[in-house]
C-alpha cells in the first residue's frame, strides 16, 4: 500500500511531490474498490504528473550531457593545478545545477536533492577555492624565492651548545649521586634536556635562510595536500547529510530483488545502484562458488569427498583412503558452507532492508556513507576477523572432529576405515564394559580424588604460608618470598622429572622414605605411595602460586579493619577467621576454581612422574596405570593404543563437565552481569 | 650511661611480646624456614648433581662429589639441546607475537564496542576453551597432513604455534578487555571529537596505556611453550623438531639416550632464565593473572 507521506531514517514525515502517487495513496486510503484502483494504475500514463515527470527526466538528461561537455571544455582551458581545477569544475557544475534544478524544485525530490547539493557546494567551494589559491600562491612565491620570510633571521632564543648540554647532564648525575634527586627525576631531567637540545639544534639550523626556505615550502605543501583531502571529505560528508534529509519516491517495491540476489550475492546491490558494495558481495560470491561449493562437492579435496565423505567415511573406497581424513574434510566442507550461508543471508537481508527503506522514502547510502558505516559499525567485526579464523580452524574444527569421532569406531583394528556406531562408545564407558570401559569409573574416581586432594592441599599450604609470612614481626620477607616463588618459576616438567628420578628405586628420596618407615618402600611400584607422593608433589608445586596470590591480597587489606576488630575485642584467631579468610577467598575464588580445573587436566605431573603407573594388569588392564587420570588416559588411548574414538568419547565427557562448571562460574561473574557504557 | 639507657628504651609502636607471643613468633619462623628448606633442598640437589662429575648415566647423590662441567659438555655435544632451545624460542616468540597481534584487536573490540553477538560470542569461546586442547589431538594430526598438502611450507611446529595462539585467544582477550575497561572512555571521546578514527584511537591512546598488560600477555604466551610437555610430545615426531620439554624427557626416559645428570644440567640451564624472569617480574605476572579473573 502506498503511503501518503514519505519518511526519512529518523521517521520524519515529508509530503509527497509525486502527485500521481499521492492520488493513488489517497485513493487507497479511502478504501476504494479494487477495480477503481486498478483503473487508476492502468491509466498512469494519462495522469498529468506523469508527463511532467517524463519531461523533467528528458531535460535532465540533456542538461547533464551539456554540462559534461561544457566542463570538459573548461578543464582544457584552465591552467591551474589539478587540485584547484577539481574544485573549480565542481563549482562550475554546481552553479549550472543550481540554475537547472531550481526550475523543478516542486516537481520531484530528486530535483530538490540536486538543488540542495549544488547549493551547499557552491557556498562551500568559494571559501575552499580562495584558500587553496592563497596557499598555492604562497608556495610559488616561496619557490621563486621572492617572498620574504617574516620574522628576523635571528631567533630570540638562548642556544644550548653541545658542551652546555653535556655539562647539564653531568650536573644532574652528580646531584643524583649526592642523593639530592631520585632516579626517576634523573630520568625525566635527562629526557627534558635532550628535547631542549634537539629543539635548539633545529632552531640553529633554521637560521640558515636556505634551509628555512626549504622547510617552509615543505610544510606549506604538506598543509595544502592535507587541506585538499579534508575539504573533499567534508564536502562528501555534507552531501551525505543532504541525502539523509531529502527523501526518495519510488512506485514499486521490487520485492523480487532480495530473492534474485539469493543465488548471486551482489546482484541485488548492483540493481540498487550500490556498485562498490555489489563488488564486495560479488567477491564473497566468488568464494562461495569457487571455493566452498566445489570443496564440499569433493573437488580439490586432499583425499576425501567433501560433504559426502562425512556420511560414507570412505566406506568402500580405495585401500589408501582413510576415514578420518574423509571425516575432517567433511567438517571443513561443512564449515565453509556455513560461512557461505552466512554471506548469503547477510546479502539477502541487506538488499531487503535497502529496498524497504527506499520504498519508505530513505535514500540508498552511497559508497562514501557505506564505507564510513563499515569502518564504524563494522569495526569490531573487521578487527576480530583474524581471531575468528584462528578459532574456527584451530578450536572449532578439531572439537567438531572429536565430537563426531566419539560417535564412530576408530580403534586399533579399524585405523584406516571405520563406520559410524552411534552412542556405542558412550554406552561402553557408562556401563563400564569392555577393555576400555571397565577402568573408566575407577580412573574417574581417582581423578576426582586427585583433583580435590592435590588442589586443596596446595591452597592450604599456600594460604597458611602467606598468613604466617604476613606477620609484621617477621623479618626477611623478601628472601622468603623469592624462595617460595621457586616451585612456580622452575618449569614444572623439570621439577617433576627430577622428583621422579629421586623417587625411583635407589633414588635419594626413596632411600630417605624407607629409612623413615623402617622398611623398603618402592614408591613407583605401589599404587598408594605413588598416589600419595603425587598429591604431595602437586601441593609442593601449586602452593607457590597460591602463596603469591594470597600475599598480594593480604597486603591490600587495610589495617584499620584489624584495628577496629582488635578494639572490639576480637582475638587474633577470630580476626583471621572473620576478616582475612573471607576477603582472600572472595577475591581469589575464580582463580582457585581455575586451579581445580587445571589439576583435573594436569597431564604433565601424572605422565612425567610415573607414566601413570604402577601398572596392575589384573585391576587396570593394559591400557592404563593405577595413577592415570582421565586426561592421561585419553593420551594413552589416543596416542599409545590408537583407541581414538573411545578417547574422543572420554574427551567429550569431561569437556561437558568442565563446560558446565565454567558456565555456572562465568554466569555469575561481574563481567557478564554488569556492563559498562 | 646514655648508651645503656638507649638500649633499654622500647621504641617500637607495637606492643611488647608476651612469652607466649615470643614462642609463637619462634614457631612461625620455624615453620617458614623449614618450608623454605623443603623447597630449596630438591632444587639444590638438582644443581649439585648437574655439576657432579663422579656420576655415570644415573644420578647418584650419596656418592662422591667432584666439580665438573662434563654433563654440560655432554649436553651440548652429544644431544640436540641447542636445537631444542632454538625450536622452543622460535615457537615461543611466534606465539607471543601472533597472540599480541590478534588479542590487542579483539580486546579493544570487546572493551569499547557494543556489537551484536558480543556477549554470546565471548561466552561461547570462553566455554569452548575450557575443553582441553588435547581433546582435538587426532584432528590436529590429520589437519596437518591436509594443510601441508595445500601449503607444503607449514610444519608441525607451525601447527603448534597456531594451537597455542588459538588456545589463548579467549582468556587473553578477557584479560585485556578487563584492563581496557578500567581506562576511562573520556580519552576516546576526546580523540573522536578531534577526528581520530578507531584505528588511530587504538594506536595513539589505548595502546600506550595498555602496554604493560600487553607485555604481560606476551610474556605468558612466551613462557607457555617452555612449560608444555603434552602437545609437543604428541605432535612432534622427530627429535630434531622437539621443544625443550619433549627433548629433555628423552634424556631421562629413553633407554638409549638416558643420561640423568645431563638432564639435570639441561633443566638447570632452562630453568635459570625463566626463574630470573619470574623473580624480577613477579608483581606484574601475578597482577596479570589476577586481573583477568578477579575483574572477569
Amino acid at each position: 500500500m502506498t503511503s501518503e507521506y514519505l519518511y526519512d531514517h529518523l521517521d520524519r514525515a515529508y509530503p509527497r511531490k509525486n502527485l500521481y502517487l499521492k492520488d493513488l495513496a489517497q485513493l487507497q486510503a479511502k478504501d476504494a474498490d479494487q477495480s477503481q484502483i486498478k483503473d487508476f494504475i492502468s491509466s498512469k500514463a494519462e495522469h498529468p504528473y506523469t508527463s511532467k515527470l517524463n519531461d523533467y527526466k528528458k531535460n535532465e538528461k540533456i542538461f547533464i550531457q551539456e554540462k559534461k561537455k561544457a566542463s570538459q571544455e573548461k578543464i582544457s582551458q584552465l591552467k591551474v593545478s589539478n587540485d584547484l581545477s577539481y574544485f573549480l569544475i565542481e563549482k562550475f557544475e554546481a552553479e549550472e545545477d543550481l540554475k537547472f534544478y531550481q526550475k523543478y524544485l516542486d516537481l520531484t525530490y530528486d530535483a530538490e536533492l540536486g538543488y540542495e547539493s549544488a547549493l551547499i557546494l557552491s557556498t562551500r567551494l568559494d571559501g575552499i577555492i580562495s584558500n587553496l589559491e592563497k596557499m598555492e600562491r604562497e608556495i610559488t612565491e616561496l619557490e621563486a624565492c621572492t617572498a620574504i620570510l617574516d620574522g628576523t633571521d635571528k631567533f630570540n632564543h638562548t642556544f644550548i651548545s653541545r658542551e652546555d648540554y653535556k655539562a647539564s647532564i653531568k650536573e644532574l648525575k652528580s646531584k643524583r649521586k649526592e642523593g639530592l634527586i631520585s632516579a626517576k627525576a634523573l630520568e625525566t631531567g635527562r629526557r627534558e634536556l635532550k628535547e631542549a637540545y634537539k629543539y635548539s639544534k633545529e632552531l640553529r639550523k633554521l637560521e640558515d635562510p636556505e634551509y628555512r626556505l626549504k622547510k617552509e615550502i615543505q610544510s606549506k605543501k604538506h598543509a595544502k595536500s592535507n587541506y585538499v583531502k579534508t575539504s573533499k571529505r567534508l564536502l562528501k560528508d555534507d552531501l551525505a547529510q543532504i541525502r539523509r534529509r531529502v527523501p526518495i519516491e519510488i512506485e514499486r517495491k521490487r520485492a523480487y530483488l532480495p530473492w534474485i540476489s539469493l543465488p548471486f550475492p551482489g546482484l541485488g546491490q548492483l540493481l540498487n545502484n550500490q556498485k562498490a558494495k555489489a563488488l564486495l558481495f560479488f567477491l564473497a560470491g566468488l568464494f562461495i562458488y569457487l571455493v566452498a561449493i566445489p570443496y564440499s562437492l569433493g573437488f580439490a579435496n586432499y583425499q576425501g569427498k567433501g560433504l559426502a565423505g562425512l556420511i560414507s567415511l570412505a566406506a568402500g573406497g580405495k585401500r589408501t583412503d582413510r576415514s578420518i581424513i574423509f571425516m575432517i574434510e567433511g567438517i571443513i566442507a561443512l564449515t565453509l558452507l556455513t560461512l557461505s550461508a552466512l554471506i548469503i543471508i547477510f546479502s539477502f537481508l541487506d538488499v531487503k532492508k535497502v529496498n524497504q527503506d527506499r520504498y519508505k522514502g530513505i535514500r540508498t547510502r552511497n559508497w562514501f556513507e557505506t564505507r564510513s558505516s563499515i569502518l564504524e559499525d563494522g569495526f569490531p567485526y573487521l578487527v576480530s576477523l583474524p581471531a575468528f579464523f584462528v578459532i574456527v580452524f584451530i578450536v572449532i574444527v578439531p572439537i567438531m572432529t572429536t565430537l563426531l569421532l566419539s560417535f564412530a569406531n576408530m580403534g586399533p583394528k579399524t585405523q584406516s576405515k571405520f563406520p559410524w556406531i552411534g552412542l556405542a562408545n558412550y554406552k561402553l564407558l557408562i556401563t563400564g564394559q569392555g577393555l576400555v570401559g571397565s577402568v573408566f569409573w575407577k580412573i574417574f574416581l581417582w581423578t576426582i580424588i586427585w583433583t580435590i586432594g592435590a588442589t586443596s592441599l596446595a591452597i592450604f599450604i599456600g594460604f597458611a604460608l602467606a598468613l604466617l609470612a604476613h606477620n609484621p614481626r617477621i623479618k626477611g620477607k623478601g628472601i622468603l618470598r623469592t624462595i617460595y616463588l621457586l616451585p612456580w618459576a622452575v618449569p614444572a616438567f623439570i621439577t617433576i622429572m627430577f622428583f621422579s628420578i629421586m623417587f625411583s628405586p635407589g633414588g635419594e628420596l626413596s632411600l630417605l622414605l624407607s629409612k623413615l618407615m623402617g622398611r623398603t618402600i618402592d614408591v613407583k611400584n605401589s599404587m598408594i605411595w605413588t598416589r600419595a607422593v603425587l598429591i604431595l608433589l602437586q601441593g609442593w608445586l601449586g602452593s607457590s602460586y597460591i602463596f603469591l596470590l594470597s600475599t598480594g591480597v593480604l597486603q591490600a587489606i587495610p589495617d584499620d579493619l584489624y584495628e577496629a576488630a582488635e578494639i572490639d575485642g576480637a582475638n587474633s584467631w577470630q580476626r583471621v577467621l572473620k576478616i582475612t579468610l573471607p576477603i582472600v577467598l572472595f577475591q581469589t575464588a575464580p582463580l582457585l576454581v581455575n586451579q581445580y580445573t587445571f589439576n583435573f587436566n594436569n597431564f604433565s605431573i601424572i605422565y612425567l612422574f610415573n607414566g601413570g603407573g604402577p601398572f596392575s594388569p589384573l585391576e587396570y588392564g593394559n591400557l592404563a596405570g593405577s595413577s592415570d587420570i582421565l586426561i592421561s588416559y585419553i593420551y594413552k588411548l589416543t596416542i599409545n593404543n590408537q583407541y581414538q574414538s573411545v578417547g574422543a568419547a572420554v574427551s567429550i565427557f569431561i569437556s561437558m563437565g568442565l563446560m558446565l562448571i565454567a558456565y555456572l562460574g562465568f554466569r555469575n561473574t561481574k563481567a557478564f552481569k554488569e556492563e559498562r557504557l | 650511661m646514655i648508651k645503656k639507657r638507649k638500649k633499654d628504651l622500647y621504641l617500637s609502636d607495637r606492643q611488647p611480646l608476651t612469652p607466649l607471643g615470643k614462642f609463637f613468633l619462634a614457631l612461625n619462623y620455624f615453620v617458614l624456614i623449614s618450608y623454605s628448606l623443603v623447597i630449596l633442598w630438591p632444587l639444590s640437589r638438582m644443581v649439585i648433581s648437574a655439576f657432579n662429575g663422579k656420576q655415570g648415566r644415573y644420578i647418584s647423590l650419596s656418592g662422591k662429589y667432584e666439580f665438573s662441567f662434563k654433563h654440560f659438555e655432554y649436553l651440548f655435544k652429544e644431544t640436540l639441546y641447542l636445537t631444542w632451545v632454538k625450536n622452543t624460542l622460535v615457537i615461543a616468540v611466534a606465539t607471543a607475537i601472533l597472540t599480541i597481534l590478534i588479542v590487542s584487536f579483539t580486546g579493544y573490540a570487546y572493551s569499547r564496542f557494543r556489537f551484536k553477538g558480543r556477549k554470546t560470542s565471548l561466552m561461547t569461546i570462553m566455554l569452548l576453551q575450557t575443553i582441553p586442547t588435547f581433546a582435538g589431538i587426532t584432528a590436529y594430526f590429520t589437519l596437518h597432513s591436509i594443510i601441508s598438502d595445500f601449503f607444503p611450507f607449514i610444519t608441525r611446529q607451525m601447527m603448534l604455534i597456531f594451537i597455542y595462539t588459538g588456545g589463548g585467544i579467549a582468556a587473553n582477550t578477557f584479560i585485556l578487555k578487563g584492563y581496557m575497561d578500567s581506562i576511562s572512555t573520556e580519552l576516546d571521546d576526546a580523540a573522536m571529537i578531534d577526528g581520530c578514527s578507531y584505528m588511530q584511537i587504538y594506536k595513539l591512546i589505548i595502546m600506550p596505556i595498555v602496554r604493560p598488560m600487553l607485555a604481560i600477555i606476551a610474556l605468558w604466551s612466551f613462557i607457555g611453550p617452555f612449560m608444555d610437555y603434552m602437545l609437543p610430545k604428541a605432535l612432534l615426531t622427530k627429535p630434531e623438531s622437539y621443544t625443550l620439554a619433549a627433548g629433555l624427557y628423552t634424556l631421562m626416559n629413553n633407554r638409549e639416550t638416558l643420561n640423568q645428570p645431563a638432564f639435570a644440567a639441561g633443566g638447570l640451564l632452562t630453568a635459570l632464565p625463566i626463574v630470573i624472569l619470574f623473580i624480577v617480574l613477579q608483581k606484574e605476572l601475578i597482577s596479570g593473572l589476577a586481573q583477568g579473573s578477579v575483574k572477569g
